[in-house]
Parts: structure tokens; sequence; C-alpha cells
């Protein structure tokens, strides 16, 4: 079974920790320098958000969008929860498939050591919405 | 040693050793269902005739010979993949056969998802893009270091953006490769030492990567055990077909072990080197290669160790540090010994330029396998060590 319910679910969990890191200072000013426009692509629930890093103030949208990206990122909705639980390796995922980045891979790999410390906080989130059982799955 | 949770390993190409085993390649296309070839290479290499021992080696197979692209650069381009392309699709090819160095192997690559998928080769940058298998493809080796022909990835230099620009996927792979140490005893001193460097780094990365699993480590192992017996003899003997056959073999080898368990930081650091001031892949890797591994020497003291034994350093009787640091001097007392540099200021690096070649290697992919999580600012300390 899907971790997340619904698109909705997810857009508030995973949209939730794209939120704080778009909030964060350390995080937007390397997503600001970096441009790009990332879309995530997810399935199992199907649905998109898209982080805008081409502008100031550092957009986000949940479900589908106008703006083009420079990267796209598809994954299944439970690969990305894992991955903000901090339990996926980046480059296993994209060598075994559970990870698609169409784009430029360095621009993406350079903006990773400013995201981890987000791990920290998607448990975090998810308690707050009161979905604390997500945490362990 | 604990063993990793989980991990794969993944070798595509069916590999064929020996002196004059190019002249197998008729029976491999032809077993590969290919019946029109199509050679990708350079000029050098087709002047020394080295194109044409392909041909003869086609001849008689049933599988025709439609084509030689020779216009590969140094360092591949966009649209030197895209012009490959259209010539043989043009030619009507349905079987590719690189032959040279990486740079020719990463445009074959590119040329083959063009010809296979179509489209533009830009849609295809990333990871994980392509879907299904391309057209046959025989890779041959010309140099003793990349490891391209076992390898997933291509590099190739996009002009208009002035980007390099990654290609992965498992697809890309070879089917067959081809070592034939004969093609390799035209290659230069000063190549060879470099591209044996990169290959010796290749299996030294290899090693202390975060991604290392037990078949990664026994090729790499067997890789460094072959350069350090049989580098120097390559690149002073240059006519000696046994340690050039070493040679490629440990290139071949370090290649699949990287390929599966990934690099580190002596590769993320000499990426930048070559991107911003042309400063080549394996004199870049040689010289960094030792402060990489002093790097990472708190982390990983015991695999070091092991690195100074297979290198043929006596180490009974030392503790593991003492031991890798006696690797570590084994490392420079090779590179000196193939006549290459060891500082950064000797290939063209100018000092005002550390500050930006350390902020680029925090974008490379090969950082994040590296056991010694480095900063840009510990990079920079190394950069200027090296200078
Ligand atoms: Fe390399």
């Amino acid at each position: 079974m899907p971790v997340f319910k619904d698109a909705e679910q997810l857009y508030d969990c995973i949209g939730g920790v794209l939120d704080y890191l778009r909030t964060d200072e350390t995080v937007s000013v390397a997503f600001r320098k970096s441009g790009l426009v990332i879309r995530f692509k997810y399935s199992d629930p199907d649905s998109e958000i898209t982080l805008d890093g081409s502008q100031d103030p550092i957009t986000l949208t949940c479900g589908p969008c106008d703006r083009a990206p420079t990267v796209d990122m598809t994954m299944s909705a439970d690969t990305a929860h894992q991955f903000w639980l901090g339990k996926v390796n980046l480059v296993a995922a994209l060598t075994r498939g559970a990870m698609k980045a169409k784009g430029p891979i360095p621009a993406i790999m350079k903006l990773l050591p400013v995201i981890t410390p987000a791990y920290k906080k998607y448990p975090d989130i998810l308690r707050e919405k009161g979905l604390d059982n997500l945490i362990n799955v | 040693m604990a063993l990793p949770q989980l991990f794969e390993f993944h070798v595509r190409p069916r590999i064929l050793y020996g002196p004059r085993s190019v002249r197998e390649i008729g029976f491999e296309a032809n077993k590969l269902g290919g019946t029109r070839a199509f050679i990708v290479t350079d000029k050098m290499l087709r002047q020394v005739g080295l194109a044409q021992r392909v041909a003869d080696g086609l001849a008689g197979s049933g599988v025709t010979l439609v084509g030689i692209f020779d216009d590969v650069p140094p360092n591949s381009e966009v649209k030197v993949v895209e012009a490959g392309a259209a010539y043989a699709r043009e030619a009507g090819c349905d079987l590719l056969i690189a032959l040279g160095g990486g740079s020719v192997m990463d445009t074959a690559k590119g040329m083959n998802v063009l010809l296979s998928e179509g489209g533009s080769l830009l849609d295809y940058e990333g990871a994980g893009l392509l879907t299904r298998p391309l057209k046959p493809f025989i890779a041959i080796p010309t140099t003793a270091g990349t490891g391209s022909e076992v390898t997933i990835a291509a590099v190739i230099r996009d002009e208009a953006q002035g980007l390099k620009l990654e290609f992965n996927s498992p697809f890309m792979m070879p089917d067959v490769a081809i070592l034939d140490p004969e093609l390799t005893l035209s290659l230069p001193p000063g190549l060879t030492a470099a591209t044996g460097m990169d290959a010796l780094t290749h299996a030294i990365e290899t090693l202390v990567s975060t991604g290392t699993q037990p078949l990664s480590d026994a090729l790499a192992i067997g890789a460094i055990k072959l350069i350090a017996a049989n580098l120097r003899q390559a690149v002073q003997h240059g006519d000696d077909l046994e340690a050039r056959g070493a040679m490629l073999l440990a290139s071949n080898m370090a290649g699949i072990a990287f390929s599966n368990a990934m690099l580190g930081i002596v590769h993320a650091m000499a990426h930048p080197c070559g991107g911003r001031y042309g400063v080549p892949h394996g004199v870049a890797n040689s010289i960094l290669l030792p402060y990489g591994m002093a790097y990472n020497l708190p982390t990983c003291a015991p695999r070091l160790a092991e690195v100074a034994a297979a290198l043929g350093v006596e180490t009974r009787g030392l503790d593991d540090e003492t031991a890798a640091l006696a690797g570590i001097a084994a490392v420079r007392q090779l590179a000196a010994d193939c006549g290459l540099p060891a500082r950064l200021s000797e290939v063209g690096v100018p000092h005002e330029g550390l500050a930006q070649l350390a902020a680029d290697s925090q974008g490379d992919a090969m950082m994040m396998t590296n056991p010694n999580p480095a900063g840009e600012e510990d990079v920079l300390a190394l950069y200027e060590r090296a200078f």
C-alpha cells in the first residue's frame, strides 16, 4: 500500500518539507544561485510539485505548473518519502532506476549537501500533521 | 568487515582479451546480429592504421563496413555526436564499433542513443532515461586508463552552453569489449603514464568509496597489483606487449570496479582542473591522488593499508596508518618514475583559480561517495597543498 493516501496528503507532507527548504536561508541562497526549476513528478499517488528557483522569492507549486522545468525528477511517492527520511542513497537510486533525472545532474548534486539537513525536519513535519505513523514506514 | 545491506554489480560487456584479438571482430559483430558496421574513431588512429585492422577483422564475416567517422576531438562535443549519428544513419548502420580512448567511446555511446532512439542528444541528459537496449555496440579501447569500454556513463561537452553534460544509463554500455594490447603499442609514454595513473586512481578510490562492495573490491585490488607491476615498464618500454596487456586489463578491471562502487574526492577535484584549465584527466588525478588519500586516511586507514600491500609495499609489522602512509609514498614514487608532474602549478593551473576549482568540486557527483566528507574549504586547502 502506498504511504500517502492521496495527492492532498502528499502535498501536505512532501510539499511541507519543500516549503521549509524554500524559506530556509542557506538553501534558498544556494537554490537561487542555481537558478533551477525542478519539477518532481510522483506516482502512487500521481502528483507533481515544482520548485522554481529562477525568480525571487522562490515559488512552490503543488499540482500542474506552467513553468518549463530545467530538471525533471521522476519517482514514486514512496521513494520521495524514504528520501526525505534520509533512507535513500541518491546515486544508487539513480543507477537502479528508482529515480530518474532529466537535466544537469551536477547542478542537482551541488544542492544535495544543503538540502540534507531537512532530513531532520521531515519527521517533525509529519508529527505536526499527526502522521507519526508514517515515520517508520 | 560488515557486508553492505544492498548492492548490485553490473557488468554488461563480454570481454575478449588477447594480442590480435581484434581479428575476432567479424565473428563478434555477426554474433550480435549486425550486418552493417560503422566505426567511430579519431584521425590519428585511422592514420596509424588501426581502423584498417578493424576493417580487416570484419572482412569475410558477412558483416559489411558501411562507414568510418574519424572526426572525434580529444574532448567530445554535442555537435560531433550529432554529426556522427547523422553520418551513421545515412550509411544505414546497424552496429557500432568504437575504436579509441575515452572521448571516442563517449561519442559512440551518444551516437548509439541517437541512432536507436532518435531525437536530440540534450533530451537524454541525466540518469536512467533510457528504457530499452540500443543497437549492438562493440568497444575497442586504444588507451589503458579510462575503462570507458565497461562504464555506463558518457560526458559530452555542449559548446553552445559551455557545459559538460552527463549521460548515465546501463543501456549505454557496450555489448562486447575487445582488449587487444597490440592496439595500445603506439601510445606515447606521456599518455601511457597519465592514463595508467587514471586507472590506478579508479582502483584506489573504489576501495575507499562509501559504495564499496566485495565484488568491486576484488577487481580493484587486482588492478592495483597489475598497475604497480607493469606501469613503469609500459611507460619506459612501450613495445613490451606483456606490460601493455597487463595495463589494458588493469584499466578494464578498475573500470568495472568503479562503475559499480563509484569514486571520490580525487576525481571530484580533478574534473574541474580539466574543465577550467584543460589539465589532462590522468595528469590531474596523478597529482591529486596522494593528497586525496591523505585526506581520507583518518576514515579508512585499514583500507589504505590494503592498497599499500597491493602496491607492493612491505606492510608486515606496520600498523594501518603507517602502512597507509607508505602506500601514499609509493603512489608518489610511481608517478615520479613515470615522469608525471607532481604539482598543479606545473600544469597551467593559476593560483588565483584555486577557489573557483574548490567551488566547482562541490557539484561533482563523485564527491557524494567520498568516505571523508569535504566542504569547499577542505578542498581548497588540498588544492593549496597540491599547488
Ligand atoms: Fe578517471
